[in-house]
């Protein structure tokens, strides 16, 4: 999991990635099986406290004295669905604004300031929240909290650097349609899957969206969108618990709440109908593709048995999206699915490419992939492998302070729990096919329910995407993620 | 997950990945134990108890600068190949039964090396060692085999450079900058490579470099080392040494002029790319360059972020060193909005280094640029992963990974003069390549 924020052109060059997928594994490691029970003991978090504010903000604390070191995680609810109406990209750039000079230091002053010392501040929007995280060696405690503080109650909003940082933004968009098509296909994916609901807001923002948002926008979006009250904050490292959660009461405690109230979120209706977009971009000689609907909610109560499915059908390398499409065709480079969710139900997908000639083949392979899923379910051998797999790998999650924060707030923004880590091994180890089969049913839709985006050179693919439904097409250099209204 | 993939720049970048924390402790590294099979293959361990993980990884000498014209790519394809069946397994199996046995993998090429990376519950333990030596020993060439992942190279390549014009370009930079030296290569081969390599060139690609000599096997965990010395000795024990590889004896000679190219693709964005030849990984001069990049390129407060971004004549900039065998590039580069004009760009660069080759850095930059280098170092070293490839790139490119441990006093030592004496060798005009993509409006 990449944490660091990342600008389009490492991001893209960083994206070699491919999902993973598995097929029917009769062999599976016949003399040394996982050794699930052992597994399954999984991983716990360590105690942590809880810190209620009277103004609202909810702070966590977990001590963590393996290295001199502290990392934070703040999230403040928003995001992109607080974007304003047709303002797409309000709350990214706002979120890059709060790095440009906070408290008494100007731009530079501040970067400086992090840098000199080693330090990592980080903010970034996403659909539903603003996030500034960090790490600081633990002898800069003091800098840290000022820094944190600094940003997230007084920054300066500098006009000057909103002109700049709005420029930079929509040119970073084209940029991204030059390098890093593979990025943007999830994000035209959403952005037409969604239509008119707010998730399918383009977190980054669109160009022609960018382009609407103005100085008074961005300060309303503080005023209105930012504040104790819609804040989690978490932090662990090495720092006493007493002394930290004192000077963050003291940092934090007269802290204002958000003037505006929350935008409602409905929960997003799945698509009826197959309905297909083709992007051009003429002259590529690779087709990338996105088939999808509406999925669940992060509080979905059978998240292990879908994390278990998700792996079968498009998590890993041996999944059976990527065994079909690249290791037994070599159709691809790489093919998954993804599933995101949110407060309401996010999008599940299948994400892949191939060549320009072989686009029709590739995606028929997809959905005979689906088929199969819905078919004949996940078999023993398949649910075992996948147990292993998710407990095998869940560990790293929480092996750095930083990736601990992360599932703290993760865990308070979404009201979970503890136990959404403490139990997750159990869980897991307990899904049985039936659940399996329950879940494949609710989240993944079936062929006729499916929404298509196909990037690619139109002139070559106009047909085959027009076999699949009724075809809205736009050029890759619109500045929007979905056809105009 | 990151799925075979490949070369330096990925790589580099790759380091400014998360991983968090850790700290300066004079006894870290000192339980890491190492043996050498008689067959030549060194094993490192280094017990991390932290998780009840381990990462894996095994390194070979091999990579794009041990390939030739018609065979080019042949390293990275070979990557592909070694998950693709051996005479005890059948194609897919390898994958099937890590992922069952709770573990992911990956792997990645370079113009230096191949490197396959094992991460998974320490329950698997034997199962990885049994899988990791039988595809050293016993790989096997089945014809349809090679024919499909041809078409998997091929769609990386494909999404990778063909359809990235960044990517696209310093394919080109690379080539232009070296004459002579196989580091002209693309990691992932000329298309007409990919589709031309044989089976021959296959097969003697594997006996040559695959060899438990050509390698070296890196354990960092929740582990014994006792017991991954006894599982070493029963699973590589008996694969035989082969003859060590020819060496790459070619010496790129000095640049003696400014060389240039222009790329002309479809696309909204021009690019710049410059890039001088510079050391070798382990070149005295390396931790003084290192220091000089991060003064350059790291952070929102970084010279050139500064000169470029914020003056808006980039939309983005950056920059790396390649460090491998031989004397390797210097890269910095800026994306530019759609109306930029590389030449400004190009100048205000030129500007920015002749100011740091005359007057030198000053104290607070040097000492920013030493904080987020040991910073990083540390960061890397909280991950049972980080350490594994730190160990990696020490002992490869450095010959003993104890030197890791002296990263830090190395930069530490860096003086504003060494920087200023670095920026003078390296940077200049006669010394580099420029590279520069027009947009073009596409036809349709």
């Amino acid at each position: 999991m990449l944490k660091m924020k990342m600008t389009a052109i490492l991001a893209a060059l960083l994206l070699l990635t491919a999902c993973a997928a598995t097929p029917e594994p009769e062999t599976v490691a016949k003399d040394t099986g996982p050794d699930l029970q052992r597994l399954a003991k999984g991983v716990t978090l360590p105690a942590y406290e809880t810190v209620q504010l009277p103004n609202g903000m909810q702070i966590l604390l977990m001590e963590k004295h393996d290295v001199p070191m502290i990392s934070f995680e703040a999230l403040v609810r928003g995001g992109a669905v607080a974007d304003p109406e047709g303002k797409i990209g309000t709350s990214a750039l706002l979120a890059d604004l709060l790095r440009r000079g906070a408290g008494d230091r100007d731009a530079m002053e501040f970067a400086r300031t992090v840098e000199s010392v080693g330090g990592i501040l980080e903010t970034s929007s996403s659909k539903e929240a603003v996030t500034v995280s960090g790490q600081f060696m633990s002898r800069d405690a003091e800098l840290m909290i000022e820094l944190l503080g600094d940003m997230l109650t007084e920054p300066t909003l500098a006009r000057t650097e909103f002109d700049k940082l709005r420029a930079r933004s929509v040119q970073q968009i084209a940029a991204m349609k030059d390098t890093s098509l593979r990025a943007l296909t999830t994000i035209y994916g959403d952005a037409f899957l969604f239509g008119e609901h707010p998730y399918s807001r383009a977190v980054m923002g669109t160009e022609a969206g960018l382009a609407s948002v103005t100085y008074p926008d961005i300060r309303r979006y503080f005023i209105e969108q930012f504040g104790a009250d819609r804040t989690i904050l978490a932090v662990v490292g090495d720092f006493d618990t007493a002394t930290m959660r004192a000077r963050l009461e003291e940092e934090f405690g007269g802290w204002r709440k958000a003037a505006g109230t929350l935008p409602e979120v409905s929960e997003p209706e799945p698509v009826p109908g197959n309905r297909v977009l083709l992007v051009n971009k003429p002259g590529a000689t690779q087709t990338y593709f996105y088939i999808g609907n509406v999925g669940v909610a992060r509080g979905y109560d059978k998240r292990a048995a879908l994390d278990l499915v998700n792996t079968v059908f498009g998590g890993r390398f041996t999944s059976m999206l990527n065994t079909k499409l690249r290791v037994e065709s070599g159709l691809t480079y790489g093919a998954g699915s993804r599933v995101t969710q949110y407060n309401e139900p996010g999008s599940v997908a299948i994400v892949s490419f191939t060549q320009t000639e072989t686009t029709g083949e590739a995606i028929d392979m997809a959905l005979g992939v689906l088929e199969q899923l819905h078919a004949e379910g996940l078999s023993p051998a398949q649910l075992a492998s996948a147990k292993a797999y998710v407990l095998g790998q869940f560990p790293p999650e929480l092996e750095t302070s930083g990736g601990i924060a992360e599932r703290l707030a993760i865990i308070a923004f979404y009201g979970l729990g503890r136990d959404d880590v403490d139990q997750y091994a159990g869980r897991v180890a307990a899904v049985e096919r039936e659940a399996a089969s329950a879940v494949i049913e609710n989240v993944y839709p079936e062929r006729g329910e499916l929404v298509f985006v196909l990037i690619g050179d139109a002139a070559a693919i106009r047909e085959v995407a027009a076999s699949y439904g009724s075809v809205t097409e736009m050029q890759i250099t619109d500045p929007r993620f979905k056809p105009a209204d | 997950m990151l799925k075979r993939a490949l070369p330096a720049v990925a790589l580099l970048l790759a380091f400014f990945v998360p991983v968090v924390q850790a700290a300066p402790d004079d006894s870290l590294g000192e339980d890491i134990v190492e043996q050498t099979l008689p067959n030549g293959l060194k094993v490192v361990v280094w017990p991390d108890h932290d998780i009840p993980n381990v990462a894996q990884f095994t390194w070979f000498r091999a990579g794009g600068r041990n390939e030739y014209p018609g065979i080019t790519g042949l390293a990275h394809y070979f990557e592909h190949m070694m998950f693709n069946g051996t005479t005890t397994l059948e194609p897919g199996e390898f994958d099937r039964i890590m992922e069952a046995a709770g573990g992911a993998n990956n792997a990645y090429t370079s113009h230096d090396v191949t490197v396959y990376q094992d991460w998974y519950p320490v329950s698997a333990l034997e199962t990885i060692f049994r899988l990791e030596a039988d595809r050293m020993a016993n790989l096997s060439f089945d014809p349809e085999v090679i024919e499909s992942e041809r078409g998997v190279v091929y769609s990386e390549r494909r999404t990778s450079v063909d359809n990235n014009n960044f990517r696209a370009l310093m394919e080109k930079v690379q080539a232009t900058a070296y004459l002579a030296h196989p580091y002209q290569f693309p990691v992932i081969g000329w298309p007409s490579d990919i589709e031309n390599w044989s089976m021959e060139d296959l097969k003697t690609f594997y006996r040559t470099y695959y060899a438990p000599n050509n390698a070296v096997l890196f354990v960092v965990g929740d582990v014994d080392p006792d017991r991954i010395f006894a599982l070493a000795e029963k699973y590589y024990g008996d694969i035989p040494a082969q003859p060590a590889p020819e060496p790459v004896t070619t010496v790129e000679p000095p640049q003696q002029g400014e060389r240039t190219v222009v790329l002309e693709r479809p696309g909204q964005t021009p690019m710049l790319q410059m890039a001088w030849h510079s050391g070798a990984a382990d070149a005295q001069t390396m931790p003084a360059l290192e220091v000089l990049m991060a003064i350059l390129t790291d952070g929102e407060s970084s010279v050139l972020h500064q000169a470029l971004v914020e003056q808006q004549l980039a939309i983005e900039t950056g920059g790396f060193v390649h460090q491998g065998f031989d004397r390797g590039l210097t890269w910095i580069y800026a994306i530019l909005p759609p109306y930029g004009d590389p030449a400004v760009v190009e100048k205000k660069i030129t500007s920015v280094l002749d100011a740091i080759a005359t007057e030198g850095v000053t104290p607070a930059q040097l000492e920013k640029a030493k904080n987020m280098l040991t910073a990083n170092y540390w960061r890397e070293m909280a991950t049972i992963s980080g350490k594994a490839q730190a160990l990696g790139t020490y002992e490869i490119f450095h010959g003993d990974y104890r030197e890791l441990f002296d990263a830090p006093a190395a930069w530490e030592a860096v003086t504003a003069n060494d920087v200023r004496k670095v920026a003078t060798e390296i940077f200049r005009k006669e010394n580099r390549t420029v590279g520069v993509l027009k947009p073009v409006a596409a036809d349709e």
